[in-house]
């Protein structure tokens, strides 16, 4: 009994260790790189114009921070970025829906919406911004763009995917036409629907920046393009940086909101 | 006998080939890396190449297009040898640890201007206070051009309303969205004015430019090198400098012939049988003009001539990029090809820091460029 007692204190102490490890190791690793990128530059593998020491992007950070100039690039970003998904989630959701539940639309708009998704979206970005200007306009209807496609197949696939013989037994109970939307369709929706918001989440910054790119007096986009032209790279690379940890925030935020929202799904499966 | 012939024949092929192998083996394969995409003007290139001027001074050549500060860097690193870029940009890149030089002045005049509307008369720079403006971007020669112009004008930015439109001065230009557009001069201007002759250009009738020239000489575009590059290789660069510098010259002394070449390179160049059966009787024409040695003005006398006789033939549309290509040339004419002022170096720097674009003005800017490959100095 002694043995049991002293192998079951083991095992809890050695899980506690390894899920500690476990949460360390994204930050063990991005040390890891960190150490192989210093250590690049120290044995000057590349001019520092091409690979710049990580000493000099931190410094560069901390000027732009200073300054505000990476604030007020941020917020442009952000702006077009959730504008864009607003505006594209919204119209994906409500398309969506209606595509799922009326088959024949789907005939009608599948070719439109499938021919447009597959032009890539640098190429018509430019016509995006003759029509709509080259203020943040043109930014959010690019984001909207890019990020409607996901947001729409997922709620299709996320309606169709409801069980015909919940479906049956919410008409076998009255169920209206509201209740078996809010208490069947959008519970079963919920895990497509959310999975495409987390690919949404990250494309967002895509469609934000590529506007940028192509016409824009502000963003992390046009910060990327002014420093590329002023030959400073560090500060290319806090651009870039800044624009991965935007994206993985957002991509994260959606993460916990998929966490919280389908807790019920976890707890049936318990 | 007969069979001595014939062996003489063959023994003659064998060797032609064989030297026509070890005389490519001769060539060094290089490359040029240019910016924009494959146009009109950058015709001296392909004169460069397919009319043996390069193959001349020893190379094989190959064309790239990139980015401006891609073409820096890679020829900064040592990944390419030439490269063709603005002044501002050499400047720029020295300022940030790259040591490029400039050895061959292509552009004598600064391309970038404002265009504006014919009806308005808008035709000085304090005419355009409160004036909305487009630009592609708050850096490059258009950014370099306006602060030029503006400071010649004893304005600021903040005197006019400055949007970035991206590459699309045409578009946004005619559909009125911006009262002013900084154009390249040998391009944009020649496509506003056809569609507005075409009467797709809103209420604008015609366009005028204000150009950066008419105010200041500003460094412009030209071939560039490593700093390493020239010290170890002098002889090599003043080859390929004496190439580019045939083929340029041959270029603004026979533009018809040099769009044919550039037909081969460029997509979408009109190839209406008429037209180039005209040019090719231009290009003939003007080669016996040529072989009475006239002088500078007297051959741009002839270039324009070739406009006006193909527009006496061909629709504006037709002759577009011939005309794009005349302008071009001007801008790149002079006594003596190639040269650079230190004097347009120095108004380039001052522009710079005035923009806040360099921090200090300490390079040497008798680093930043050479003229020991050109006009008597080479």
């Amino acid at each position: 009994m002694q043995v049991t007692r002293y192998k079951t204190k083991h095992n809890s102490s050695s899980n506690k260790l390894i899920k500690y490890l476990q949460r360390l190791l994204p930050i063990l690793t991005f040390l890891v790189l960190l150490m192989v990128w210093y250590w690049v530059t120290a044995m000057e593998f590349y001019p520092a114009f091409i690979v710049p020491p990580p000493t000099a992007v931190y410094e560069t950070f901390s000027e732009a921070i200073t300054s505000g100039m990476l604030i007020e690039h941020i917020e442009t970003t952000l702006e077009e970025m959730l504008f864009g998904l607003l505006f594209g989630v919204t119209i994906g959701l409500m398309l969506g829906y209606a595509i799922a539940k009326f088959p024949l639309l789907e005939q009608i708009l599948s070719p439109i919406i499938v021919a447009f998704q597959s032009t890539p979206i640098v190429a018509y970005a430019p016509l995006l911004i003759i029509w709509f200007g080259s203020g943040t306009t043109s930014k959010i209807v690019t984001t909207a763009v890019i990020v409607f496609f996901p947001t729409l197949i997922n709620t299709i696939v996320g309606v169709r995917s409801v069980s015909p013989q919940l479906r049956d037994l919410m008409r076998s109970l009255n169920a209206t036409t509201w209740q078996m939307f809010t208490h069947l369709e959008i519970p079963s929706a919920l895990p497509m629907v959310l999975a495409g918001l987390k690919t949404s989440s990250t494309l967002a910054v895509i469609g934000a920046v590529v506007g940028e790119f192509v016409s824009s007096g502000s963003g992390l986009g046009y910060l990327v393009t002014l420093a590329r032209n002023q030959y400073d790279t560090p500060l290319v690379i806090v651009a870039v940086l800044t624009m991965t940890a935007i994206a993985l925030t957002l991509y994260s935020f959606v993460a916990f909101l998929e966490w919280r929202l389908l807790a019920w799904q976890r707890r049936s499966r318990h | 006998m007969q069979r001595l012939i014939r062996l003489s024949i063959v023994l003659l092929s064998v060797i032609f080939l064989v030297s026509s192998v070890y005389a490519q083996d001769d060539l060094t394969d290089e490359r040029i890396l240019l910016t924009f995409i494959p146009n009109v003007q950058f015709a001296p290139f392909y004169v460069g190449v397919d009319d043996g001027y390069f193959a001349e001074t020893g190379f094989n050549i190959a064309l790239e297009h990139l980015q401006e500060p891609e073409v820096v860097d890679l020829v900064a690193a040592g990944q390419a040898n030439y490269g063709i870029v603005s002044g501002e940009q050499v400047i720029l890149a020295r300022s940030q640890g790259r040591d490029v030089v400039y050895v061959y002045e292509w552009f004598q005049q600064y391309p970038v201007g404002i265009a504006v509307p014919a009806s308005d008369n808008m035709t000085t720079m304090a005419d355009l206070v409160g004036k909305k403006v487009g630009i592609p971007g708050r850096f490059g020669a258009s950014y370099s051009g306006l602060t030029t112009l503006l400071e010649s004008a004893e304005l600021s930015e903040s005197d006019i309303q400055l949007e970035e439109i991206g590459y699309n001065a045409p578009e946004v230009f005619c559909l009125g969205a911006v009262d002013a557009a900084i154009v390249y001069v040998n391009n944009e201007p020649l496509q506003i004015h056809n569609r507005a002759l075409a009467g797709e250009c809103g209420d604008i009738e015609d366009v005028e430019i204000i150009t950066v020239a008419s105010q200041a000489d500003l460094v412009s575009n030209g071939l560039i090198i490593s700093a390493d590059f020239l010290a170890e290789n002098p002889d090599t660069v003043q080859a390929m400098v004496t190439g580019l510098d045939l083929a340029l010259q041959s270029t603004i002394n026979n533009p018809a012939r040099a769009y044919l070449t550039s037909m081969n390179y460029v997509e979408n160049l009109p190839d209406d049988e008429a037209f180039i059966t005209m040019l090719n009787t231009l290009a003939e024409e003007q080669d016996i003009f040529l072989a009475s040695e006239p002088t500078r003005d007297e051959i741009t006398v002839s270039r324009w001539a070739m406009r006006d006789t193909l527009a006496e033939t061909f629709d504006p549309d037709m002759i577009t990029q011939f005309e794009v290509l005349l302008t071009t040339i001007d801008l790149w004419d002079a006594d003596t090809l190639g040269y650079s002022e230190l004097s347009s170096w120095e108004t380039m720097r001052d522009t710079l820091l005035s923009m806040g674009m360099l921090d200090d003005a300490d390079d040497d800017l008798t680093m930043a460029f050479t003229n020991q490959f050109v006009g008597d100095d080479s």
